[in-house]
């Protein structure tokens, strides 16, 4: 128990180290965008009439710490987003980054797990079932969709159900909420409402995530299902589910929840483009309205720290999963016993 | 076998042909047994046979558009047109000659005063080959980065020869878009843009995954754990939200080339973690065997042993790592296009071609802007195709 519990210390650690350097290299990106926010707001009350100096962008920008050097601003930016979970003001809109972003996180976190789920929940039964068959019309169909998964954008998809749609239905399913519930408060008929028409971007942010889980599971599967131990088990006399769940699957299992992170990766990639198209009005959508049309260093920034973040804990959680359900893990981290 | 006299002696020729191919099979190169593996791969074949069409298609694309891509060869009496298919026949008759009619723009009470394009069926425009249209440069760099030392200019081999056009008037095949722009032209000109891009993009990813992953693989130790960490850093920070905030970065005042330059090197720029990582890992495992030893024994340099002996021991791999990372840099671009961070218009991308497509008068009536999609789809299904192809002729483990 002590070894493992330092294992999960090791694992935080190491997570909060890469989190820390992530969020550097997003520091530094959003310095590199064009002009700082002191002159952002020196820019904006020069367009409501008044005069405006050098020397006043000088005084603002001394005023909001922007004179210290590039480490101490990290320094200051990371421990309010560490200690108080505080991503500053957005310039461009004078409001708190955290009031913008509010739940639109959540929705974005949500709708993006949903589809991990979704794609695994199809992917994993499908996947061992085409590595295990020797029907070679379903395998080469199986392999042609999920190529075809690969090689259609996301965006693509999208266009043509709404295509679809506009054309038999003559709504283009659009939007996150109707109309009534988008600025309402969170109620059970407004989470009905949201689930309405969630469906949509979960579905098309799993087509993909589909598309790839599928690939793996059934590479994995078919790897594992022509090793001696399994020929073993058969001779034995096990045969079917039995077989399938007792042995080969157990093993495929450990790659595939330890490349979870890196599929919500994959599916946060989309999640811009889902939302330019769809119109959804989540994080997505403001990283795109942030760094496509206002610059918004601040917001930008926070949105993509808060995307690797989720990915990193989830990394995180998925290591001690994998150590809690995978024996040979779990014999390394406790030393042998 | 069949019972003539020569039984015997084809029988000794069979064996000697087998023992001659069983002889070319065991002493043949690397190369030549990925080859006859992957040609027993039929998808793979008839993908790679759709690619290098594909290919040539972009290279040649000046030569294949009848109009220039930009507004230099737009149609302005077909605006937003339909795609035109040549026929061989109608109502007045066949001809060998391909035909179209001729377009009249009308504008009358009936059209409500608006301009309206009308087919006149009785007069026929006939599609030539190799007519003479606008003119290209086989060679033409225009290079313009910022600072005056990097600026290339370089056009000679002037051509105005196109494989088809019209005797009058003009053809899309594809269709035109709102401004009058050919479609079918500026597909051709995209698909050549998308390999630009992959290429360089690849390029880039390449260079930094062979030194990053060189390193870190063959020194091993602390060198290699810091430098996996950062590796891994890159790696977990979602790719499209990392190239959005750098393609912000390019200032709004630059060219289009410079722009399409610079967002090929952001995307070799965030490309080449993974491919680092494998590189590192052939390294890891190859740099413990015994001719490595013999090498740093003979007092060969590091530098020396990694581009001469590591790397060519597993360039193979590197090759279809290559191809298979291809397709993605394509897909970023055009995702990054499509949100409108990547390529801007004068320059023909994908993702260009398809900004327009999300508003609901293109849903509904010009669906024709999506015949771009269709050839990109082929573009991408084969690149994957061949690159799993590759993979599998190149793993001397795998079981076909």
């Amino acid at each position: 128990m002590l070894q493992f519990s330092r294992f999960v210390i090791m694992r935080f650690i190491m997570a909060v180290v890469t989190l820390l350097m992530v969020s550097f290299i997003v520091f530094s990106l959003m310095e590199l965008v064009p002009a700082n926010c002191a002159e952002r707001y020196m820019a904006f009350k020069n367009t409501q009439g008044e005069q405006i100096t050098i020397a006043d962008i000088r005084a603002e920008e001394i005023r909001m710490g922007l004179d210290k050097p590039y480490v101490t601003r990290w320094v200051n930016w990371v421990s309010d987003v560490f200690v108080r979970g505080d991503f500053g003001t957005s310039c461009i809109l004078r409001v708190r980054v955290n009031d913008l972003l509010g739940t639109k996180f959540w929705i974005s976190l949500g709708i993006c797990l949903a589809s991990l789920l979704l794609a695994y929940i199809i992917a994993i039964p499908v996947g061992i079932y085409s590595a295990t068959t020797n029907k070679p019309g379903l395998n080469n169909i199986l392999r042609f969709v999920s190529y075809l998964g690969l090689a259609m954008p996301n965006f693509l998809l999208a266009l043509m159900i709404m295509l679809a749609s506009t054309i038999l239905f003559g709504d283009s399913l659009t939007g996150l909420f109707s109309k009534e519930y988008r600025d309402a408060a969170w109620s059970y008929d407004r989470f009905m409402n949201f689930l309405s028409h969630a469906w949509l971007p979960v579905f098309i942010l799993g087509w993909s995530a589909t598309a790839f889980a599928l690939q793996t599971v059934r590479a994995l599967m078919s790897d594992e299902y022509n090793k001696l131990y399994v020929t073993a088990a058969r001779a034995r006399g096990l045969s079917g589910r039995q077989l399938l769940w007792r042995y080969p699957a157990r093993h495929a299992l450990g790659p595939i929840i330890n490349s979870l992170g890196f599929d919500l990766n994959r599916i946060f990639n989309e999640l811009p483009i889902i939302a330019l198209i769809l119109t959804l009005t989540e994080a997505g959508a403001l990283l795109l309205e942030s760094l496509a049309r206002s610059n918004d260093q601040q917001l930008a920034g926070a949105i993509i720290f808060m995307l690797t973040a989720s990915i990193i804990g989830l990394n995180f959680l998925t290591d001690i999963m994998l150590a809690l359900l995978d024996p040979r893990v779990r014999r390394g981290i406790m030393g042998g016993a | 076998m069949t019972d003539t006299p020569s039984t015997i002696e084809t029988a000794a020729a069979d064996s000697e042909a087998e023992r001659k191919s069983k002889e070319a099979y065991f002493t043949a190169g690397q190369y030549a047994l990925i080859w006859a593996r992957f040609k027993k791969n039929r998808s793979a074949v008839v993908a790679g046979v759709i690619l290098i069409v594909m290919i040539l298609m972009g290279l040649s694309a000046p030569f294949l558009s009848p109009y220039d891509p930009n507004i230099a060869g737009r149609d302005a009496t077909y605006q937003n047109g339909a795609p035109q298919i040549p026929k061989f026949w109608d109502e007045n008759g066949f001809s060998f000659r391909p035909f179209l009619y001729k377009l009249e723009r009308t504008r009358s009470a009936a059209t409500n005063f608006r301009w309206v394009t009308q087919v006149n069926r009785d007069e026929r425009r006939y599609l030539e080959l190799f007519v003479k249209g606008w003119e290209f440069y086989i060679i033409n760099i225009d290079l313009d980065l910022p600072g005056d030392t990097f600026d290339l200019r370089l056009k000679t081999w002037r051509v105005d020869t196109h494989l088809f056009g019209m005797d009058q008037g003009m053809i899309h095949l594809f269709g035109t878009e709102a401004a009058g722009k050919d479609i079918f032209a500026r597909t051709m000109f995209a698909i050549w843009t998308s390999l630009a891009v992959g290429t360089i993009g690849v390029g880039i990813a390449f260079v930094l995954a062979l030194i990053i992953g060189g390193v870190s693989g063959y020194a091993g130790g602390w060198t290699d754990s810091i430098l996996q960490m950062i590796t891994d850093a890159v790696r977990t920070v979602p790719a499209i939200p990392l190239f959005m905030a750098l393609a912000a970065m390019v200032p709004d005042e630059w060219s289009a080339e410079t722009r399409f330059f610079f967002i090929s090197i952001i995307l070799g720029l965030i490309g080449w973690p993974t491919l680092a990582r494998r590189v590192r890992t052939h390294l890891l495992t190859e740099r413990s065997q015994e001719y490595v030893l013999a090498a740093k024994l003979c007092s060969a340099t590091p530098g020396h042993i990694i581009r001469r002996h590591l790397l060519p021991s597993f360039s193979s791999y590197i090759i279809v790592d290559l191809v298979i990372s291809f397709p993605y840099m394509v897909l970023s671009e055009t995702a990054l296009s499509f949100i409108g961070l990547g390529l801007k218009d004068p320059v023909n991308s994908l993702g260009v071609l398809l900004q327009n497509v999300t508003k609901v008068d293109v849903l509904l009536n010009y669906q024709w802007y999506f015949i771009p999609a269709g050839f990109f789809m082929a573009l991408v299904l084969a690149f994957v195709f061949v690159g799993d192809g590759l993979r599998d002729a190149a793993d001397p483990y795998s079981g076909h």
